[in-house]
């Protein structure tokens, strides 16, 4: 079961209690909520907020190809998963991403939550462009994709 | 024909728009669209080397909204998006 969604800011917001619901189950005896928020510094320098850009539908495409290889990767089958990732301009300490897992047992849902996080680092094209207290930004140096 | 690049990341400051067309007169591969754009650099923006880097290190992406190789042909107008090094969450 997965739920993975682009969150335009300037339209809706991103809320924990949805992931709470969506990933709430009697099949499940563990979930797990992970939260990526916008820090105040970064490299010594101080940010004010983050401009978040996505590919829309490859980043879709990234989550349900992440969702589906976890069952034969990590031998997790029995999961629901809820992603959702914002696009658009967010302040210090809000929500860039949810990523809420359930699972049978509690060891399989921190193993899924780090693994998608670290794979949508690896491969989802979305892109940060960080603010700072000069009115200075800049675009942060991500990961080259690969073409296959 | 002509292409309409799709900006996106750090790309987006190679224009206003959210996107850069050119017109090609033959088929082209991505590899040589990169000489294209690497063109409009030098032309618009003096040779920005922090952009030449960007367009070097991008993957670009289909219309169909796959990862395309170098040597993936275009032949007829179309969309294709430009995918600067990634980092989101």
């Amino acid at each position: 079961m997965l739920h993975a969604k682009i969150i335009d800011i300037k339209k809706e917001k991103i809320e924990v209690s949805k992931a709470e619901e969506f990933v709430s189950s009697s099949k499940f005896g563990a979930s797990l909520i992970f939260r990526g928020t916008v820090r105040e510094t970064n490299e010594n320098k101080k940010v004010t907020g983050i401009t978040y850009d996505s590919h829309d539908v490859m980043v879709i495409k990234s989550f349900e190809e992440i969702y589906k290889e976890v069952d034969k990767k990590l031998k997790i089958k029995d999961k629901a998963v809820y992603i959702e990732h914002v696009k658009g301009y967010l302040g210090l300490g809000e929500i860039s991403i949810i990523i809420a897992v359930a699972c049978p047992h509690r060891a399989e849902t921190y193993i899924l939550s780090r693994y998608i996080i670290e794979e949508i680092k690896k491969r989802s094209p979305i892109w940060k462009k960080e603010h700072y207290e000069n009115e200075e930004s800049e675009w942060l140096k991500g990961n080259p994709i690969q073409a296959n | 024909m002509k292409v309409k690049l799709e900006l996106f990341g750090a790309s987006r400051d190679l224009s206003d728009k959210d996107f850069l067309e050119f017109n090609i007169e033959k088929k082209i591969s991505i590899k040589d669209l990169k000489k294209k754009i690497i063109k409009y650099v030098d032309e618009n923006f003096k040779g920005n080397k922090n952009f030449k880097k960007i367009i070097e290190t991008s993957a670009f992406c289909s219309e169909d909204n796959n990862i395309i190789s170098e040597n993936y042909k275009i032949t007829k107008d179309q969309k294709i998006g430009i995918i600067p090094p990634i980092g989101g969450g």
